[in-house]
């Protein structure tokens, strides 16, 4: 009975969806209207305008920046609702204090010496890759996001490998909020000067003379993004670890 | 031959797709995931798509896969 | 229709993916192997928006001294960085969600969790 359903409901879903993909304009042609509108000015011009020479950060800095805006407090939400719903006992969060308190680390999980050494051997590559990710977004593929995410796995491995008690202290108590906060931080930090600048929230200045204020800003926003991305990850990975 | 290697990779994906489906022990499934998010991801870079692939690669078979394997740990391994 | 459908076999493949997708998240009972669904759902979206940008030779949108047209769309790319992101705090919030159920209920199979109520 229930497969029956199953199997209908699947078939009404996927014969219209079949329908409607059979009627698209052929696939890989210049005069689909994605190509023609606003596509097409972005990749003549985005380069001068938006001052990236990758335009898809251009897209997501410069033209829609307060879509990413809006992406950045999506992330910040899941966090607050994540902790909001895994904190259950008080007490566990002040008896990790006093031990830290006392100094003695909690035993590192048993992990194969091959992988812990090679995750130790490789973390400052990581490191200086993700990095490289974020600062050279506006260039190369990549950017904000994604180095933050390369970051907040490195956190993740080294978390794994060596036990929490010692990569706590890479996110020291007094800064992780303003670490998490980053990302929203950075956004009104340059959305307001912008709107000193150009007289519009998130405005970038065109001028050419404006031109190393610009990639400042781009620079600020991605560094915020990346950091505010892998404290996030992080915090949510050891909140949902921690019994 | 680029249209051979497109559909290679549609056809590994629908399959580790039909994979996840099957497998009863969840900790298999999240592991087929993550793979099929790394095909995924060699799909949008052979698209022209290389920032998108590089989230893809970074954030759905590291982080999201990271994380499944967390849940599966606190909770159960076996799918009733 | 089906020659239409064969030419569009990049806009077809994400149509299957999204249908193994819903049969996971209608089908199945385990609540981590229905956001393993979602999950296969949101990128078979992902993956059909990006194959709407793709053009026939295309690079990718990304200016520089050798770059030569014709550039894939980068707005269908911009739009997908988005979801991406939203996708996994999504995942990240109802594992929390899941995890939480499981210590206060002690399963994670709906139908248990539907008879306890």
């Amino acid at each position: 009975m229930k497969k029956a359903f199953v199997a209908a409901l699947l078939i009404i879903t996927a014969i219209p969806l079949l329908i409607g993909v059979a009627a698209l304009p052929p696939h890989g042609e210049t005069t689909a209207p994605v190509h023609t509108h606003i596509s097409a000015r972005y990749l003549m011009r985005g380069a001068e305008e938006a001052g990236a020479d990758n335009i898809v950060t251009g897209v997501l800095l410069n033209y829609r920046g307060l879509d990413t805006a809006g992406e950045v407090t999506v992330i910040f939400t899941a966090l607050v609702a994540g902790l909001a719903v895994l904190i259950t006992r008080r007490k566990e969060p002040g008896a990790k204090a006093d031990s830290a308190a006392r100094g003695d680390v909690p035993a590192p999980p048993p992990v194969s010496p091959v992988v812990s050494f090679v995750v130790q051997l490789l973390a400052p590559f990581i490191a200086l890759f993700a990095v490289y990710v974020i600062l050279n977004g506006h260039v190369t593929p990549g950017g904000g996001f994604q180095g933050g995410a390369i970051l907040g796995a490195l956190f993740i491995a080294l978390t794994i490998v060596l036990g929490e008690g010692r990569t706590r202290s890479l996110m020291p108590r007094l800064a992780l909020p303003w670490m998490q906060g980053a990302a929203l931080i950075s956004f009104v930090v340059v959305g307001v000067l912008g709107a000193g600048l150009t007289g519009y929230f998130l405005g970038f200045p065109a001028e050419a003379s404006l031109h190393l204020v610009r990639e400042l800003m781009m620079l600020v926003l991605e560094a915020g993004i990346g950091l505010g991305g892998a404290a996030i990850f992080a915090t949510l990975f050891l909140q949902m670890e921690a019994e | 031959m680029s249209v051979t290697f497109d559909i290679l990779l549609l056809l590994f994906l629908i399959t580790t797709a039909l994979a996840v489906a099957r497998a009863k022990d969840l900790l298999a499934a999240a592991i087929i995931f993550s793979s099929y998010s790394l095909v995924m991801c060699l799909l949008w870079q052979h698209r022209g798509a290389p920032d998108v692939a590089m989230t893809e690669a970074a954030v759905g078979a590291g982080i999201t896969t990271v994380l499944f394997l967390v849940a599966i740990a606190r909770t159960t391994r076996r799918e009733k | 229709m089906l020659q239409a459908l064969w030419d569009n076999l990049d806009y077809v493949a994400p149509v299957v993916l999204f249908c193994i997708g819903l049969y996971i998240i209608i089908a199945k009972n385990n609540l981590i192997k229905k956001f393993l669904g979602l999950n296969i759902m949101e990128t078979a979206v992902f993956s059909f928006i990006i194959a709407l940008g793709v053009v026939d030779g295309g690079d990718a949108p990304i200016m520089g001294a050798d770059a030569r047209a014709p550039f894939a769309s980068p707005v269908p790319q911009a739009l997908v960085l988005t979801g991406i992101v939203v996708a996994v705090s999504t995942t990240a919030l109802a594992l929390s969600l899941i995890i939480r159920i499981y210590r206060q209920c002690g399963t994670i199979e709906a139908d248990e969790l539907r008879e306890m109520e």
